[in-house]
């Protein structure tokens, strides 16, 4: 009995990959870390792909979701069942560094186009040749760790101390903020690592605090960033507090409460796109997938952002690939990687302009720094 | 050779082995791939957990050093990925015998404790290791090459990876079906009987954790190579408990167990993944509630596994007969000048109770010497030390002319002392002819290797032979293939005498063999003990039981308190007041 | 480093420490009658304070839901059982305590959640749907299964930790909650300050384990299930039912972890996922305690948090290498220096 139900529950598994997906249709499969540590970047990407029409260019597209834990080897096995047994067309994921890292080869060899969420520059590299197939949609941390340095060294700011997650986030963002502290003469005099679900860091801070630097940043995504915020608040640090785009959704303000009060950090603009300008091309874009997700999900994550970018870029590429060939071929997947190659596209966190040696193509136009006003996110000007 | 049932299952398997990564569709070669690398890892934890009953949760650090050393050495240095394997290896081999060396030492629930602290001690360490990429990881691993052709097709290196498991297996089989193998079984539930059986308890583990070790870092230098990119999460502590998962859910106590584990694990997240967003929609993730659940009333319906479940699907093959064999070399059993046993004041102290208090006595050539007394007077103590179960707090005990007195069990088994156990300790589930063979471990030389190699037929063969002949000794020829634990108690302690004799002892101890005996079976057990005597053997029995003493030794040790209270012939002991009074309660 | 943050440091260890010691207490209690080695009791933990954040927003998140699952899958174990065994005698006496009581409490989260009660009220509410939890989990997962070997039960208590990580996933979110301070009064002493916070957690926590060691030595029930822990066979023998005593162990152990929970709310943001690690720092005290004895788990743990407090200090990227590196002399000392009966089959 239980072996029939077996079979029964196997077969069902392996034939549903093949038969849900019709061959002449374009198929994206995407891998999310919607579970793991980092869940909490996953989840509105997830939820976004849930918001994304089922036609681009006159196509049906299916939009193929997994979720690979916040896992490498999960992520890579998602990519080759997505290019293997879904024949998907374009790769969109995964959420982390290491995951995206982790995927490159199976893209490259599946001769498919990638578009990583994740955030090190690292996946777009334009001296790996495989990066050949590769894009990326979120801003990079060195353009975002120039901001910080920028308003560093505006402020007056000489040291800074940094506080960050002990895995490829926080190590990212040291190395990218330590170069941008540089080039600004700004002296890192202290590195901290904590773990995301720590329940103190206090030792961490006292050293910090002892260090007696004019600021210092915390290298954390979502809610996590608020645990030294508060401690450093707690401790009675008076010097500046900057946090990364990371914490950029409702949870952290509601965590860190009061006590994020002047904290500064660069964000996309979707994030505060209601204070933007007019003039600004992006305001409307963001507006639109704003109001679109907030209606199903709640507040607005400047992640689920990179989702809904990889969609425009999509949108704007898949319509010229169409023209040299059909979905589901070798053809229209090469045509697909030449098409991104050539987008400019406006989009929520910013104006992606590729080329062969910028496989991300955001500039400064990505960035804004936002205040932490009263639980609000308050533009810079 | 008869194609039997499991013969055809298992050139079924291999068939679907050689022919899969040819017409499979492309995922299920992936997968097929990911499920030989864990099922190389699980076949160590179903010899370290389930046969040696050593939980390990660190197995994936083991899979992280493989997999970190080739990948740092052939990205950094552009060595060739064989050589790094070579490397990885020796680094495992060095780490595990070093952790090992600490670990294994500690009983009880503090090893699984330990391979957890060193599991997450390790996996952190590759984070923090700038040389190793960090948290971010190292990318651009090679493939791995065999002169021009490169393994980087997966259906290619599918053969690699399944040539590696199956040799794993094989192995680990025979090593399981050999004198090592036997005494690894035995290491499970303590170390007492291991030890008696003249097992150096203690190596043997660690040879074991090395073992294990070494699988886990081929599992990783393959990985490497197949996935060509490296960070830490596969190798944390959440991996290692997952490959625990595998080998307990499949089976721990059969390589077979490895293999399904791996496979039921691998496809049911798969299919989980594919199934559950067509039943309760995209907007949760449903697998891991699932999968825990799925897992609970798997292991509530198979505590054993699901391979304990398939195996008895599979008719059972018989097992290979006994062939006759010439005898295992014998001891030298020639007399020595006076007493072949001295206890010379010997003492045992708990703290401040004194369990022997100065005891001596002295056990002859060719004699049944009995040592009684009422319940705590001291007999399981002094039995102990004896045996070399524990250390004397002061005096000597003398066998043959040598000091014995505090060795570890497995010398005092050595100089030829075979022993009982008062509270039967068979290896239930193998049997009688293999329970006895265990016995003769002393007798053999085969190591790990040779055994994992199959190089042990020839005294394979003889140790059966010996084995079977003692079990025909004691009169339990009809139950030889049987399992050790179906049978009842009076039999199984016989099995515990057979195997003792197997060592070829010059002296044998008994612990309470009555106990719990019924009468027939008392009488069966005398008339052994008889028999064994007038072939020279020289035995000690402590009992309880007055009737099946008086009427069966040559010498009577009474003890009480700790002390000797009378010592004589059993006829003057009978008649001795101060006896009748402690013992015998004045009757 | 000067006093005042070696002062900070160790106070900053003792409050984690007490925290841990109050786990280690109830994984060695739920050993030594059970022999499961609860691994979920993190989940616990977390569930706690995630609850109490929920309250506080005037949620019943998920909680509810939760127990009256559970309520209606033990229910309908007892009635599958009852048919087993043929046997309908007091089926509706176990119905009502296993289904009718979890579904009450439920019902009553779901009714009084909205209403925004007052914060004493919204911890007791916590206290009593999470302490549910417990014996429905015991009644569901352990108890058909309760005579499998140490290394079965804890596999089935890492699959129950996934299952109650998808769960808390589900019902709580990615993102972590924290909850208001109980108080925000602090004491100067010379240059070393104490919070007041920190404080009530080291008070609480000893005023538990001493309510527990009055429990175990005074009370019948108490007493019934130190014997079970002593001799399982024996105490079942004196007419103590493996059942019963687990039952009652699992109800204890899920009110300490839920008392975890709410102490810990205002120190620290607490993760769906926070539970593991909290509760594998309660293991290493516990075991360093041979999960036998009260008085070494909780030293034990308070020895972890100083270990990390301070390895958070001194090198913070390696606190966990640091950590469990320095565990591994500990235990082995414990474990040569404790005298073993005879190891499990």
């Amino acid at each position: 009995m239980l072996q029939r139900k077996l079979v029964t529950a196997l077969a069902a598994a392996f034939s549903f990959g093949v038969a849900g997906t019709a061959l002449a249709d374009i198929n994206v499969g995407v891998t999310v870390s919607a579970t793991g540590p980092a869940a909490s970047l996953g989840i509105p990407e997830k939820n976004t792909f849930d918001l994304l029409p089922t036609t681009i260019g006159g196509e049906k597209v299916n939009w193929i979701v997994l979720d690979d834990g916040s896992d490498t080897t999960k992520a890579v096995q998602n990519a080759k069942k997505l290019i293997g047994e879904n024949k998907v067309d374009v790769l969109v994921g995964s959420t982390i560094t290491p995951a995206s890292l982790a995927m490159i080869d199976a893209a490259v060899e599946g001769e498919t186009p990638m578009i990583s969420m994740a955030a090190s520059a690292r996946i777009v590299d334009p001296a790996n040749p495989k990066t050949r197939w590769i894009y990326k949609t979120p801003q990079s941390d060195a353009l975002m760790a120039d901001a910080i340095a920028v308003s560093m060294k505006a402020a007056g700011i000489k040291t800074m101390g940094y506080i960050g997650f002990a895995d490829a986030y926080g190590d990212g963002w040291l190395a990218e903020m330590k170069r941008s502290a540089q080039t600004a003469g700004i002296q890192v005099i202290a590195e901290e690592k904590y773990n995301r679900a720590d329940t103190s860091v206090t030792g961490q801070v006292l050293k910090l605090i002892a260090a007696k630097p004019d600021a210092v940043l915390i290298g954390a995504a979502g809610t996590p960033g608020a645990t030294p915020q508060k401690e450093l608040v707690a401790r009675g640090y008076k010097g500046k507090i900057y946090q990364t785009h990371g914490v950029a959704n409702p949870d952290f303000l509601r965590v860190v409460g009061k006590d994020g009060n002047g904290t500064l950090l660069p964000a996309g603009p979707m994030l505060v796109y209601e204070q933007l300008p007019d003039s600004n091309p992006v305001k409307k874009v963001a507006a639109e997938y704003v109001t679109q997700y907030e209606k199903k999900f709640g507040t607005r994550s400047t992640f689920g952002g990179h989702a809904y970018d990889s969609y425009l870029l999509l949108s704007a590429a898949i319509p010229e690939a169409l023209k040299k060939a059909r979905p589901g071929t070798k053809e229209f997947r090469a045509a697909l990687r030449d098409a991104l190659e050539k987008a400019n596209v406006v989009a929520t966190h910013g104006v992606y302009v590729m080329t062969p040696h910028d496989h991300n193509g955001l500039d400064n136009r990505a960035r804004m720094m936002v205040r932490i006003d009263d639980g609000k996110w308050v533009l810079v000007k | 050779m008869r194609l039997t049932w499991s013969t055809a299952a298992l050139a079924a398997f291999l068939v679907v082995v050689a022919v899969a990564p040819v017409a499979a569709p492309q995922f299920w070669v992936t997968l097929g791939n990911y499920i030989g690398l864990y099922s190389i890892v699980a076949l160590g934890l179903v010899l370290l957990t389930g046969v040696a009953g050593q939980t390990s949760f660190g197995q994936a650090a083991f899979v992280g050093l493989g997999a970190y050393a080739s990948a740092w050495l052939t990205t950094q240095y552009g060595t060739s990925p064989w050589l790094t394997l070579v490397v990885g290896l020796a680094v495992t081999a060095l780490v595990a015998l070093a952790l090992g060396f600490i670990t294994l030492r500690m009983k009880g629930h503090y090893l699984p404790l330990a391979t957890i602290a060193w599991g997450i001690s390790l996996s952190f360490l590759f984070g923090n290791l700038e040389f190793l990429g960090g948290h971010t990881g190292l990318s651009g691993i090679p493939a791995l090459a065999i002169g021009p052709l490169e393994l980087k097709n997966e259906r290619v290196i599918w053969y690699l990876i399944w040539a590696i498991a199956l040799a794993a297996l094989w192995c680990t089989n025979n090593l399981l079906d050999s004198r090592p193998g036997r005494a690894i079984r035995s290491l499970r539930g303590g170390l007492d009987m291991a030890e008696a059986m003249g097992v150096d308890g203690a190596r043997l583990k660690i040879v074991v954790f090395v073992y294990a070790a070494l699988l886990a870092c081929i599992s990783g230098w393959l990985y490497a190579h197949l996935q060509r990119f490296v960070n830490p999460t596969p190798f944390s502590i959440v991996q290692g408990i997952e490959y625990l998962f595998m080998a307990v859910v499949g089976g721990a106590g059969s390589v077979w167990g490895a293999v399904v584990g791996a496979t039921l694990i691998t496809l049911l997240k798969q299919v989980l993944q594919d199934v559950l967003p067509q039943i309760l929609g995209r907007s949760g993730n449903f697998e891991m509630i699932v999968f825990g659940v799925l897992l609970i009333v798997l292991l509530q319906r198979a505590r054993d596994g699901v391979w304990p479940w398939i195996e008895k699907l599979l008719p059972r093959a018989p097992p290979p007969p006994v062939r006759e064999a010439p005898p295992l070399a014998v001891r030298h059993h020639a007399a020595t000048d006076g007493a072949l046993l001295e206890v010379r004041a010997a003492r045992k102290q708990f703290g401040g109770l004194v369990a022997v208090n100065d005891l001596s006595f002295e056990i002859r050539h060719g004699e049944i010497l009995g040592l009684i007394g009422p319940n705590g007077a001291g007999k399981s103590t002094t039995f102990a030390l004896i045996s070399g179960a524990l250390p004397l707090t002061s005096g000597e005990v003398v066998f043959r002319g040598a000091s014995i007195g505090s060795r570890p069990p497995f010398e005092v088994a050595r100089r030829g002392i075979g022993r009982t156990f008062q509270h039967v300790k068979l290896i239930p589930t193998m049997s009688v002819l293999d329970n006895v063979a265990l016995g003769a471990y002393l007798r053999g030389s085969t190591g790990v290797f040779k055994a994992a190699l199959r190089l042990d037929r020839r005294e394979e063969a003889l140790t059966r032979a010996e084995a079977a002949r003692q079990i025909a000794r004691c009169g339990l020829a009809a139950h030889t293939f049987d399992a050790a634990g179906s049978l009842p108690l009076g039999q199984q302690r016989v099995v515990e005498i057979a195997r003792a004799l197997a060592c070829d002892p010059t002296l044998l101890l008994l612990d309470e063999p009555a106990a719990g005996l019924r009468f027939l079976e008392k009488q069966e057990l005398a008339k052994l003990l008889r028999t064994l005597k007038s072939e020279g053997m020289t035995i000690l029995l402590v009992e309880h039981d007055m009737d099946f003493v008086m009427g069966l030794t040559d010498r009577l040790v009474v003890m009480e308190f700790g002390q000797k209270l009378a010592e004589g012939l059993p006829a003057e002991i009978q008649r001795n007041p101060a006896v009748r009074e402690a013992y015998l309660g004045g009757v | 480093m000067d006093l005042p943050i070696v002062a900070l440091l160790a106070q900053d260890g003792i409050t984690n420490g007490a925290v841990y010691a109050l786990l280690a207490l109830a994984l060695v209690l739920v050993f030594a009658v059970t022999r499961v080695i609860w691994v979920p009791s993190g989940e616990f933990v977390a569930y706690g304070t995630l609850t109490l954040a929920g309250l506080q927003l005037g949620k019943a998140s998920g909680i509810a839901g939760m127990l009256a699952a559970m309520a209606v899958v033990a229910g309908l174990m007892e009635i599958a059982s009852a048919i087993r065994h043929g046997e309908a005698r007091g089926l509706a006496r176990r119905l009502l305590l296993w289904a009718g009581v979890p579904l009450a409490i439920a019902a009553l989260i779901h009714v009084v959640a909205p209403l925004q009660p007052p914060f004493l009220v919204q911890i007791l509410l916590t206290l009593t749907a999470v302490t549910a939890l417990g014996p429905l989990f015991y009644r569901i997962a352990y108890q058909p299964i309760a005579e499998a070997s140490v290394l079965v039960l804890l596999i089935v208590s890492v699959a129950l930790h996934f299952t109650l990580l998808g769960l808390g996933l589900w019902f709580f979110g990615a993102e972590g909650s924290r909850t208001p301070p109980f108080t925000s009064a602090s004491f100067e002493w010379g240059s070393v300050t104490v919070s007041g916070q920190s404080l009530l957690v080291v008070l609480t926590s000893l005023a538990l384990i001493v309510a527990l060691a009055l429990f175990f030595n005074r009370t019948l029930y108490g007493r019934a299930l130190r014997a079970t822990a002593v001799n399982r066979v024996g105490a079942r023998l004196a007419g103590i039912s493996p059942t019963f005593a687990g039952t009652l162990t699992f109800t204890l152990g899920a009110l300490v972890c839920a008392f975890c929970g709410v102490l810990i709310g205002p120190i620290t943001t607490v993760y769906y996922d926070s539970g593991f690690l909290i509760s594998l720092k309660g293991f290493v005290g516990a075991i360093i305690g041979g999960l036998s004895s009260y008085p070494v788990a909780a030293a034990g743990a308070l020895l972890v948090g100083l270990l990390e407090s301070f390895s958070s200090f001194w090198a913070s990227a390696f606190k966990e290498v640091i950590v469990f590196t320095l565990i591994i002399p500990v235990l082995l000392w414990r474990s040569l220096t404790t005298h073993h009966h005879e190891e499990e089959e």
